[in-house]
């Protein structure tokens, strides 16, 4: 059964240039209990998508066409007052990439459960709010005496713990988890995540994994959509983006991460930096950094096309893709973009 | 450096200000052009009475004794005695002073609550037309002087409304000897303290409420702020019990230092409302050449200055656990 | 300001012996930038544009208040022949005193028949030298102080912060006006005592600054250069912190208006000149604060207004001081 449907989303900021097209038609289904990870670079849109869903943006942030449906819920007509109560952390709540820095170092993380729990839920003492912390800290791996510490005497790892329990305190239906790991040791990292992953399955919920490292959404998510540009670039389940990509920038992204794709090869990184959005013009928008980049793909925008089951790419090429793939595992593919020039004669619309 | 060391120095360079202090009020009342002995005594009338007062004073001393026995005058806690009044200036300055503190303490803890509450909301509506009114506002509170405000306040609310009393402390002002309660716990008081009050409360406002919104401002940009409102927490929570609760922290140490500041900052308030203080004390006693007044009023002022910037980087210390000692 | 960094050290790569025409370009550049950068913000900043233009106002009363005539020795000349004030400041214009506005009196007259607009017009002129000289000077000595404290640091360092330590146990009424009284009421005694208190705002601000300016790539490669210490604090590191020093001269100025004005009131005013300070103080010692209004309120407005736009001004410079302050992304 479908929890959250995004359809057609165009989220722009305001800005002195003009609109910054942070998310652009964006199209997304999420089913209940599954988990989604959105992939990307910084500034690739990804967190606008997924903060959409909680409306958690910044003020210069606006909706200019398309809807986001949660649960039968219309987001972006909801009211200010119906989102706080209804929606955020009730049945939408997040951990975010710094767990240290999203408490607030003045109270104590047992406090700020006791109050986001007593402010959602009527008629809950605060005994039975900082109670159903303590539990929360025992099946996270925590002392559940802690709960009476402040922010900075934990440690990094136990300060994402302690944030998760704060996530899952209303059993919410949807949990977007940004970046959850980037900031820990590896060490660690995987065992958060398998945590995070663990307690999830246990309350049902679903959960959107937004990373840069896709081979943390390889091994956790159902399915997985790939951010460029503030567009959602190809999206499928996790299985035939890991092993039949159809994307070059899908293609690079696999390249740059070792854990995943041939062993053998070396890491190879994308050249090159993350489009301009104000005003982006036609054409694709990874066309500049794109080695497979032809004419039509610096003048037409490509459009979402479906190749198998739910396998959405956005990419002129997409059909040939397995020549594509071959080549993309030649460094020197890559190498090429960078000395080309950066724009061919004729082709409009940007620097 | 460790906190106990840290704490060893500052006390070091407390007294070392302190004396320095007192050293150069003792030079400042000895640079009077020309005979330096003849202010001291203008108000004697015949030459054996100021003769008598010199070597009373012990103006006919070396400068150096004379230098020594202020300083071991003070050490006993003792100003001498008032030319005009003629009686020990401890016992009548500490009474004035104990006005000042009250009528100061009052205007900065109304300047401070409401500076807060309308600095953090400054901050937060960043960019409003609430924002920018608000800061013209403050920025013209605060670009008059003390003098000027208590002027527009006493035109309107005594000669137009005819609310509150001109002048003074009230009906028991004049009677030193009452104890703390009898004296300042009334209505009369509490009339003739509101306007004084009010007028520092209006220019001491500024310096809480624009400091208030620049640290908000920083404040705001930390994560939990972001993370309070993904909670779903009612936007006056997020802003007052998160954001403003840490916005504070640094202003605590600059309402000490205001409040030091404050002492020797009541002069002009309380000249424009006769409010008998060390601050008009000070004024008129200068006027008068009653030089042990006015140096006891001064060095009363300037203490309370030395020793609340003291409180305040204490208070810091004690507030902000991670604060690093330079 | 985001432009100043890059040339910055250019500039300091570009040093040689002799000082090229190229780099002392760039410095002038950079100079330029920064005040370019200050004129773009200046576009957008509404409060800034009033408070410069209040003050532009004021500087033209000021100027044109009295004629203004130059002696030396026997030779005199009168390079500014105007009087915008249409009586002198002493002169009894009306027989019967007190009288509220009329068309040949606008601000109506003091209770010695004496015409309030012409008291204040030109009481502006106190009000603008006190302020300038007062200002400039305290940011000159505490702008120095914070440069040297901060450059040379160790015991230079630590003699300099004592002092200003001291200096900030002192409180700055108080303190002027047993000066002023002590010393007696003239110019040059008002504008002593404000500046030997007002410089140890900046002195401190301005240490903190060169501090981190000092660990800065550019100080280093003049250094390896052999630039002498004056050079790199004068040349180098001065036009950095210039933005900050500006910023600290804005709310000298302010300061020491009301610093003025609170003497004058107080009877303590500058001998021989009219200032607003001191117009509050006569309707004071009249004791027509009740009856007239008019004459009371002009001056305290133009303090006010006079002193308001100073602190527009700042904090204009301030955003470009500190960008985080500007709005918007």
């Amino acid at each position: 059964m479908t929890l959250l449907t995004i359809d057609g989303l165009k989220m722009y900021y305001r800005s002195d240039d003009g609109y910054v097209r942070a998310a652009d038609d964006i199209n997304l289904e999420l089913e209940r209990g599954q988990t989604l990870g959105l992939v990307g670079e910084s500034g690739s849109g990804k967190t606008t998508i997924a903060r959409s869903v909680i409306r958690l943006l910044p003020d210069n942030a606006e909706v200019i066409d398309g809807s986001i449906d949660f649960d039968g819920t219309e987001i972006t007509e909801l009211s200010e007052r119906a989102l706080r109560k209804q929606i955020r952390w009730q049945e939408v709540s997040m951990i975010p990439q710094n767990a240290m820095n999203s408490f607030d170092p003045v109270y104590t993380v047992g406090q700020q459960i006791v109050q986001v729990i007593r402010y959602h839920e009527d008629g809950v003492s605060k005994k039975e709010a900082k109670d159903r912390g303590r539990r929360l800290f025992g099946e996270l791996g925590i002392d559940p005496d802690r709960v009476d510490d402040y922010p900075h005497q934990f440690s990094g790892g136990m300060a994402q713990r302690a944030m998760i329990a704060l996530a899952l305190c209303l059993e919410p239906k949807l949990i977007l988890a940004d970046e959850p790991t980037t900031a820990l040791d590896v060490v660690i990292q995987d065992r958060i995540l398998e945590t995070i992953t663990g307690m999830q399955e246990e309350i049902n919920s679903a959960m959107i994994l937004i990373t840069h490292d896709i081979s943390v959404v390889s091994e956790t998510s159902d399915r997985i959509a790939v951010c460029y540009g503030g567009r959602i670039v190809e999206q499928a389940d996790a299985e035939t983006i890991i092993t039949n990509p159809r994307h070059p920038y899908t293609l690079g992204l696999r390249n740059a991460f070792p854990d995943i794709g041939d062993t053998d090869t070396d890491l190879v990184s994308i050249p090159g930096t993350p489009p301009e959005l104000v005003d982006p013009g036609e054409g694709c928008r990874f066309a500049p950094r794109c080695p497979f980049a032809v004419d039509e793909c610096w003048d037409v925008t490509p459009q979402p096309e479906e190749f198998d089951d739910g396998h959405i790419v956005e990419c002129h090429r997409a059909d040939e893709a397995d020549e594509l793939r071959e080549r993309a595992e030649q460094k020197e593919t890559w190498e090429e973009v960078r000395e080309r020039p950066s724009q061919p004669q004729g082709a409009g619309g940007r620097r | 450096m460790g906190l106990r060391e840290y704490v060893v120095r500052r006390i070091l360079q407390l007294v070392l200000t302190l004396w320095a202090l007192v050293t150069l009020l003792f030079v400042l009342f000895r640079m009077v052009p020309g005979d330096p002995t003849t202010r001291f005594v203008m108000e004697y009338p015949t030459d054996a009475e100021r003769q008598a007062r010199i070597e009373e004073l012990g103006l006919n001393e070396p400068l150096y004794v004379q230098y020594l026995e202020y300083m071991g005058q003070l050490l006993r806690g003792e100003f001498g005695d008032s030319t005009h009044y003629r009686e020990p200036v401890s016992q009548l300055i500490f009474p004035l002073f104990m006005n000042t503190v009250v009528l100061m303490f009052t205007a900065l803890l109304i300047a401070y609550t409401i500076g807060i509450l309308f600095g953090a909301a400054m901050g937060w509506l960043r960019g409003s037309r609430f924002e920018r009114g608000g800061i013209v506002a403050v920025l013209m509170a605060r670009s008059s002087p003390e003098f000027w405000v208590g002027i527009i306040l006493v035109w309107l609310f005594v000669f137009q409304f005819g609310l509150f009393p001109r002048s003074g402390i009230g009906g028991y002002g004049g009677e030193l000897t009452m104890n703390f309660v009898d004296r300042y716990v009334n209505f009369d008081f509490l009339r003739h303290l509101f306007l004084p009050a009010l007028t520092g409360a209006i220019v001491y406002l500024a310096t809480p409420a624009l400091l208030m919104r620049n640290t908000m401002l920083e404040v705001l940009k930390a994560d939990f702020v972001e993370m309070k409102k993904a909670e779903g927490l009612p936007e006056r929570t997020v802003l007052y019990k998160h954001a403003a609760r840490n916005s504070v922290l640094p202003l605590v140490t600059v309402a000490a230092i205001a409040t030091g500041a404050a002492m020797g900052g009541s002069v002009i308030i309380e000249t424009v409302f006769n409010w008998p203080g060390v601050g008009r004390e000070m004024v008129a006693s200068v006027s008068r050449n009653d030089y042990p007044v006015a140096m006891a009023a001064f060095l009363l002022m300037g203490t309370s200055v030395i020793v609340m910037n003291f409180v305040a980087d204490l208070a810091y210390l004690y507030l902000d656990p991670r604060v690093k000692y330079e | 300001m985001s432009l100043d960094t890059p040339s910055e050290s250019t500039a300091a790569q570009a040093e040689g012996g002799t000082e090229s025409i190229d780099r002392r370009k760039l410095r002038w550049r950079r100079r330029l930038n920064a005040l370019r950068s200050w004129g773009s913000l200046l576009k957008e900043d509404r409060l800034g544009q009033i408070g410069l233009a209040i003050l532009a106002f004021f500087i033209l009363v000021g100027i044109f208040a009295r004629p203004i005539t130059v002696e030396i020795g026997p030779v005199w000349s009168q390079v500014q022949p105007f009087s915008l004030a249409p009586h002198g400041y002493t002169d009894r214009v009306a027989t019967e005193g007190l009288h509220g506005p009329t068309w040949a009196h606008p601000f109506g007259t003091t209770d010695l028949g004496r015409d309030v607009l012409s008291q204040v017009i030109i009481g502006t002129r106190a009000t603008l030298i006190v302020g300038t000289i007062a200002a400039f000077m305290a940011v000159f000595i505490g702008a120095n102080v914070g440069i040297v404290s901060a450059y040379y640091g160790g015991w230079v360092d630590d003699v300099l912060m004592r002092i200003t330590d001291i200096v900030y146990g002192v409180p700055f009424l108080p303190f002027a006006i047993a000066l002023v009284f002590i010393l007696g009421a003239t110019l040059v005694n008002v504008i002593v005592a404000i500046v030997l208190i007002l410089w140890r705002g900046t002195a401190r601000v301005v240490r903190s600054q060169v501090l981190s300016h000092k660990q800065r790539p550019y100080v280093e490669s003049a250094r390896a250069i052999g630039a002498s210490d004056f050079r790199i604090m004068y040349v180098q590191i001065m036009p950095n912190v210039l933005p900050l020093i500006s910023l600290y001269a804005a709310f000298a100025v302010a300061w020491a208006v009301i610093a003025e004005a609170s003497l004058s009131f107080l009877g303590l005013g500058p001998q021989g000149m009219i200032s607003w300070g001191e117009i509050i103080y006569d309707v004071r010692s009249a004791g027509a604060l009740r009856e007239a209004w008019w004459w009371v309120f002009p001056p305290g407005i133009a303090i006010m207004l006079f002193v308001m736009s100073v602190f527009f001004i700042g904090r204009s410079l301030e955003k470009v001081v500190n960008p985080d302050l500007r709005h918007g992304k």
